[in-house]
Order: C-alpha cells, then sequence, then structure tokens
C-alpha cells in the first residue's frame, strides 16, 4: 500500500465501478431514463411522507434479481423527526 | 443423451473462444466425449485456438445445405481422444443460419456425444440467438469490469427470456494483486450485482496468450494457474464437487516458481 492509498480508501477504482454498475444496471433493467427514476423517488417520498413524520434522507432504489423475475428494491433512510 | 451448453459474454474479447477450447479440451481429457462448435459465422476462431485451422474442411454451413454428412463435417481434436470441432463457415454471414437449424445439429449431436459447448459470437444480435437456440444451459463469461459484466447482465435476462436454465457464470481474468489493490472489482461484488451461480474463477494468466500462439489449449500444461482453474470447473461441469478456491496474490516466490515452470 502506498502513501497516498492511505487516505484515499474510499475512492478505491473498485467501489466506484461498483457503485456506477448498480446503478447503469438499475436503469437497464427497469428500462427508464435517469430522470424517470428521480421522480419516482421523489413520489415515492412524497407518499410515505403522507403517513409517517419521518424525515427521509438520501433515497436508493435498485433491482434485484431473483430467478427468473426481479425485485424492486428500495431503501428510505429516515430519522424521527418529532424528537 | 448429452448437454447443449451455449457459451456466451455479449461484450468481445472477454475470453468466450478461450473458455470453449479449454472447457471441451477439459471434459475430453476427463473421458467425456465432446463437440464444440463454432457458431460465429463469418468470424471464425474456435479452430484457430485449437490449432486446428488446417484440418478444417466443411462447416456447418455445409451440413445444413446438405454438401455433406454431419459425421463428415466434425474434425478431430490433434492432442485429445473424444473431442470434436464443428467450425462456421468463414464465407457465410450471421444470418445466413436460422436457429431451427442450429437446433437441429445440436439435437443430432446430443445423441451421440456428453457435451456440446457451442462457443457464441459477441453481440446480442441473429448469431446469439443461433448459438443459444439448442442449448438447455449456458454458461456466461465476463471479466471483473464495468462494461463486460453489464453486458453480462443484458444476456442473462435474454437467456432467462428463453427459458434457458441453469445459467452459470464463468470469471474470467481475476488477479488477485489488482483486486486487493483496491483497482478490480471482486468476485463477491461480481457475484452480488449479477446474482447467478458462480461455476468458477479463472485468475489472470499470461500463459493464454503463448497458449493461442501455439494452438496448443491451456488446459495440456498443467502447471498455470488458468489451466488448474479450467480442469477444475470441467470437473464441476461432470457433477463432481470441486470447491473454488480462495485466489493467492501474486508474490515474490510464486513469481520464482513460475519462472521455473515456463516452457
Amino acid at each position: 500500500m502506498d502513501f497516498k492509498s492511505l487516505f484515499t480508501r474510499k475512492s478505491k477504482s473498485s467501489n466506484i465501478a461498483t457503485q456506477r454498475l448498480k446503478l447503469i444496471l438499475t436503469q437497464d433493467r427497469f428500462d427508464v431514463s435517469e430522470d424517470s427514476m428521480k421522480q419516482l423517488q421523489f413520489e415515492l417520498t412524497e407518499v410515505l411522507a403522507k403517513y409517517f413524520e419521518f424525515t427521509m434522507t438520501s433515497v436508493s432504489m435498485s433491482l434485484k434479481r431473483e430467478g427468473n423475475s426481479y425485485v424492486l428494491m428500495a431503501d428510505f433512510p429516515y430519522h424521527d423527526s418529532a424528537k | 443423451m448429452g448437454k447443449v451448453i451455449v457459451i456466451t459474454s455479449g461484450k468481445g474479447g472477454v475470453g468466450k473462444t478461450t473458455s470453449t477450447a479449454n472447457l471441451g479440451t477439459a471434459l475430453a481429457m476427463i473421458g467425456k466425449t465432446v463437440v464444440i462448435i463454432d457458431a460465429d459465422v463469418g468470424l471464425r476462431n474456435l479452430d484457430v485456438v485449437m490449432g486446428l485451422e488446417s484440418r478444417v474442411v466443411f462447416t456447418s454451413m455445409d451440413v445444413i445445405e446438405k454438401r455433406c454428412d454431419l459425421d463428415k463435417a466434425l474434425v478431430k481434436d490433434r492432442r485429445v481422444e473424444d473431442l470434436m470441432l464443428l467450425a462456421a463457415s468463414q464465407r457465410n454471414r450471421k444470418d445466413d443460419i436460422k436457429p431451427e437449424q442450429m437446433f437441429d445439429i445440436c439435437e443430432r449431436l446430443r445423441e451421440e456425444y456428453d457435451f456440446i459447448l457451442v462457443d457464441s459470437p459477441a453481440g446480442i444480435e441473429q448469431g446469439f440467438h443461433n448459438a443459444a437456440a439448442g442449448a438447455e444451459e449456458a454458461i456466461i463469461i465476463t471479466t471483473p469490469d464495468v462494461s463486460a459484466i453489464r453486458d453480462a447482465d443484458r444476456i442473462i435476462g435474454l437467456l432467462q427470456n428463453q427459458n434457458i436454465d441453469p445459467i452459470s457464470l464463468i470469471l474470467n481474468r481475476l488477479s488477485p494483486t489488482l483486486v486487493k489493490k483496491g483497482n478490480m472489482i471482486s468476485k463477491n461484488d461480481v457475484l452480488d450485482i449479477l446474482n447467478i451461480d458462480l461455476l468458477g474463477v479463472v485468475p489472470e494468466d499470461e500463459g493464454v496468450i503463448a497458449s493461442t500462439n501455439r494452438g496448443v489449449p491451456l488446459v495440456h500444461n498443467e502447471q498455470s494457474p488458468g489451466a488448474e482453474a479450467y480442469m477444475r470447473i470441467a470437473r464441476r461441469m461432470t457433477g463432481q464437487r470441486v470447491p473454488i478456491p480462495e485466489m493467492r496474490e501474486d508474490n515474490f516466490f510464486s513469481n520464482i516458481l513460475n519462472w521455473f515452470s515456463r516452457k
């Protein structure tokens, strides 16, 4: 390990590649544009906000292959804004 | 009845032909009867990688157009018993063959041979569909990079739509040293992303270049890490339980050992 890499652990090129791939494949599998994806995430967050008093942060969505079909995975990390 | 397996990748240059040649040879070395079919009409290469280019007289096109019998078009390997090559026509184009014709050839071969491996052309067009037409199973070859994995994902979707099952993965040209440095996508990340069964991992092995130069598949050189990986994969294909070893990093001692075992 060289000196520089001690300080740049988070930006290892393999991690960047993996993150890029996950995004690319989600769009490929959905067959929708990045804008539509963002719109979908936004609207889903809006719906959830009607029912829960949480603040949604960094919503992420992906399609995971399960056998011959896909499962839509959406992560809505939240923090309790009431507290 | 034998198995017809298509070997495909989407992206070109990831090792489909090398893998077909080595797995076909390895299966024959462990006593199976094997036909390897070059489905890359117009850009055939499997004959060259096998070192059989001077023996090709007839091709699958000659069989389809009834210029010769199927048996007569099969080229016997020079080194291993029970290994045959069915070459692709170099003068025709990919859409000169129809999926039904490929299906028919595969059906006839599986009555007599244990394994029929079909080397698919790159791409997702007619040539790929022809290669997959007679197959019941598929092996996807990918390398650990963004473009190859993206294309592999697309191909897996297409094969699933054709009810090809199982579809398994060979991760080719993995360098444990680069993975450890954080400059290559790891085996586990590839599996997490593609979510299909892993058939094997083939390490980066520069012996492949010399083996292609000579027209002698790598598995004939028992000491190479690539050859060992292909032999293990072939045994798994016959149903044996052979664990996938964790890859060792290159180090000073292994480099010296490799240097001495070079031919």
